[in-house]
C-alpha cells in the first residue's frame, strides 16, 4: 500500500545567504525558503539558524544597568578590553559595535579616531565578526564608516545604517573595502524595497542586510513585528527579489531605555528576551541584545529548537 | 469611460487665487480647455468653503458662460453645494455625500430638492471602512437611506474611496474587487473614483502612468466614471477607448496570464509593470518601473 504523505506547500522565494566576517568565525545568515522555525515538514530548508550579536559601545557606557556593568567590570572603560571581555564571557556569534561617540551633537569624535577605536576592538575580538553602526547622521556617518571600512579592509564587516539620505557613499565604502551594508528604512516596506533597489545597483545583493527598525515591547513591537513578517512574506511567499536579503532586528537600545528596564534589571532582561523572541518568530536573521543573560537565554532557545 | 475633469481644484494655488480674486478669465480658460480635451463633466472643487459658500454660485455661473457641460459641485459643505444647485442650468452632480449622519441629513436631501445626481462614498461616521466587506456594508446602508428619500439608484454614483498605492497597496486591489461586485449589489447605480488619489505620495513624474493604468483596470471592473486630469492626453485617449492593445495587456495581467513586461516595447512594458503593482502581484516601491 502506498504510504500517505503530508501535503507539502512549497514557496516561491528564498532568502539570500549572506556571510559576515571572515575565517573560521564568520557567520552565515539567511538561505531559508520557509518561515522562521518552520521546518516541521518538508516545505523547504532553513539552513542557518538566527544569529545573536552583543552590543558594545566605543566609549564607557552611560546609564547602563548595574547588572550588565557588574559582569563586564572595569573593562567597559576601554572598548577593546570590553570587547575581549564579551568574547571571553559569551563567545557571541557577532559583536554590534556602536559608534555613539561620533554623534556630532555629543562627543563628535573624528572619523580617524573612530576607525582607530574600531580597529583596536576588532583585533581584541579574536575573529568574531563585527557589525559597526554609526549614529544615523547622514553627514557624519558616511565619513566615519568610510574610515572604518578602510581601516578594516577585507574583514567583511556589516556596516550601517545606510539610509535614504546617505546610502550612496556608505554602500560605496562597503564595496570599495569589501564589507556588507545594512539597508535601513523607517518601518516602511515600500521604502525598504526602494532602498534595496538602489543599494543593489552599487553592491551585490548578497552583501546587503535589511534593517527595518525594530521597536521593543511597549513602544510599538506589534508594528515592527508586522513589518518583519510582511517583508519575509514578500520575499518567501511572493518571491520578490528585492526583499530577499536577511533581516537585522536591533532593539537593545530601545529596551534599556524603557522605564521598566531601567528600574528593574530582571524585568529588563525579560523585556529584552521577549522582544528577541518576537522578532525571531517574525523572521529576523540577526538580533542585537545588550544583557549577557539575554544572550544566553535567547541562544539557548535557538539551540534547543535546532536540537 | 465618463471623465469628470478635476482641474478646477482649490488645492491648486493658481485656482485658489483665481477664485479669491474672482478672476473669470482664468477659470473660464481652464473650463474651456477641459471641454476641448473631451471631458464629460467639469468638477468645481472649492473645499469646505466655510466662510464663503456662495462662491460656488459664482463659479457655476462663470463656467456656464463658456461651456455647455454638466457640472460636478465638489465641496464638503452642503451650503456651498446648494448655492451651486440653485444656479446650475444642467442637471448637476453633487460631489459628494456619504454614509455620515451629517451627510445623510444635509447633503442627500439636496438631490431630491434640486433633482440632482449624487456621488455617495463608502465613508461613514467611523471613517473609511477597512476592507471590501465593510465598504459594501457601508454603501448598502447609505444607498438604502438615499432610496428612502426618493433618490433612485440611477441617479447615484458610488465612490469606493481610492487609497494611495504608496500607503495601502492592498486597498487599491480591494477597490477593484468592490467595483466588480457593485452592479450585483446595487443594480443600476453608477460609480466614480477620485482617480489621482491612487498616485498621491508617488514622485510627480510617475503619477500619470499609475493614474492611467488604474483607470483602465477600474474600467475593466465595470467602473462608470473617474474624476481625473483632463490634461493627460493619453488618459483621455484611453478613456475614449483608444489604445485597445494596452487595455488588452492590462486585462491579461488581471486574469493572471503570464505576461513578461521585459519582452514588450517600453510603453507597453511600463503599463504591464504598473498593472502588476496595482493588482498586488508585485510589492510597490517608487522604483517599480526600473525593475
Amino acid at each position: 500500500m502506498a504510504q500517505w504523505k503530508v501535503p507539502v506547500e512549497a514557496y516561491k522565494g528564498r532568502i539570500l545567504e549572506v556571510t559576515i566576517g571572515r575565517g573560521s568565525k564568520a557567520v552565515k545568515i539567511g538561505g531559508e525558503n520557509v518561515f522562521a522555525f518552520n521546518q516541521t515538514f518538508d516545505e523547504g530548508q532553513w539552513p542557518n539558524s538566527p544569529k545573536v550579536a552583543v552590543e558594545v559601545w566605543d566609549r564607557e557606557p552611560l546609564g547602563w544597568s548595574e547588572g550588565i556593568l557588574k559582569v563586564y567590570g572595569d573593562s567597559v572603560k576601554d572598548p577593546a578590553q570590553w570587547t575581549k571581555k564579551v568574547v571571553d564571557e559569551l563567545s557571541p556569534d557577532l559583536l554590534f559595535f556602536y559608534l555613539i561617540s561620533t554623534d556630532p551633537n555629543e562627543e563628535d569624535r573624528s572619523p580617524d579616531e573612530a576607525a582607530r577605536v574600531v580597529k583596536a576592538a576588532y583585533e581584541a575580538a579574536g575573529g568574531v565578526p563585527f557589525i559597526v553602526y554609526g549614529v544615523g547622521n547622514d553627514s557624519k556617518d558616511p565619513e566615519v564608516l568610510r574610515k572604518v571600512a578602510e581601516a578594516l579592509k577585507g574583514e567583511n564587516l556589516l556596516i550601517g545604517p545606510a539610509i535614504k539620505e546617505d546610502y550612496e557613499p556608505i554602500a560605496q565604502a562597503a564595496k570599495d573595502f569589501d564589507h556588507c551594508v545594512s539597508s535601513q528604512a523607517p518601518m516602511d516596506i515600500n521604502l525598504q524595497k526602494e532602498m534595496d533597489v538602489k543599494l543593489s545597483r552599487i553592491l551585490p545583493k548578497e552583501k546587503i542586510v535589511l534593517d527595518p527598525l525594530a521597536p521593543c515591547v511597549g513602544v510599538g513591537l506589534e508594528y515592527g513585528f508586522s513589518i518583519f513578517e510582511r517583508q519575509k512574506h514578500a520575499a518567501v511567499s511572493f518571491g520578490d527579489e528585492m526583499m530577499q536579503m536577511p533581516m537585522l532586528a536591533n532593539f537593545s537600545f530601545e529596551v534599556w531605555k524603557t522605564k521598566e528596564a531601567k528600574e528593574n534589571e530582571k524585568m529588563g532582561i525579560m523585556w529584552e528576551e521577549m522582544t528577541a523572541m518576537a522578532y525571531l518568530v517574525a523572521g529576523a536573521n540577526i538580533l542585537v541584545v545588550r544583557h549577557p543573560e539575554t544572550y544566553r537565554r535567547v541562544k539557548g532557545m535557538i539551540e534547543s529548537y535546532k536540537g | 469611460m465618463v471623465i469628470i475633469g478635476e482641474n478646477i481644484h482649490i488645492l491648486s494655488k493658481a485656482v485658489s487665487e483665481a477664485i479669491n480674486n474672482k478672476d473669470k478669465t482664468f477659470i473660464q480658460d481652464l473650463a474651456k480647455r477641459q471641454a476641448e480635451a473631451g471631458v464629460d463633466y467639469i468638477d468645481l472643487n472649492i473645499g469646505p468653503a466655510r466662510k464663503n459658500p456662495e462662491i460656488m454660485a459664482w463659479l457655476v455661473e462663470t463656467v456656464q458662460e463658456v461651456v455647455d457641460l454638466p457640472l460636478s459641485l465638489d465641496s464638503t459643505n452642503p451650503k456651498a453645494i446648494e448655492e451651486g444647485l440653485k444656479v446650475a442650468k444642467k442637471r448637476a452632480l453633487i460631489n459628494s455625500a456619504s454614509g455620515k449622519t451629517e451627510s445623510k441629513e444635509q447633503t442627500m436631501p439636496l438631490a431630491v430638492k434640486y433633482d440632482a445626481e449624487i456621488i455617495i462614498s463608502v465613508l461613514n461616521d467611523q471613517g473609511i471602512p477597512a476592507d471590501a466587506e465593510a465598504r459594501a456594508e457601508s454603501i448598502l446602508d447609505a444607498v438604502s437611506y438615499a432610496n428612502e428619500l426618493g433618490i433612485e439608484n440611477e441617479r447615484i454614483w458610488v465612490d469606493p474611496i481610492i487609497m494611495p498605492v504608496s500607503v495601502d497597496q492592498k486597498a487599491v486591489r480591494e477597490a477593484l474587487e468592490f467595483m466588480k461586485m457593485l452592479e450585483e449589489m446595487l443594480p443600476g447605480v453608477k460609480s466614480t473614483v477620485g482617480l489621482s488619489n491612487v498616485s498621491n505620495g508617488t514622485p510627480k513624474e510617475l503619477r500619470g502612468i499609475l493614474n492611467r493604468t488604474y483607470m483602465v483596470m477600474l474600467d475593466l471592473c465595470g467602473c462608470y466614471s473617474a474624476i481625473a486630469d483632463a490634461f493627460d492626453q493619453e488618459l483621455m485617449a484611453l478613456a475614449r477607448g483608444e489604445m485597445s492593445e494596452i487595455k488588452e495587456l492590462i486585462r491579461k495581467v488581471m486574469e493572471g496570464e503570464d505576461v513578461d513586461p521585459n519582452s514588450l516595447p517600453p510603453k507597453e512594458r511600463d503599463y504591464v509593470k504598473t498593472a502588476k503593482v496595482l493588482w498586488g502581484d508585485v510589492l510597490y516601491s517608487h522604483t517599480w518601473l526600473e525593475l
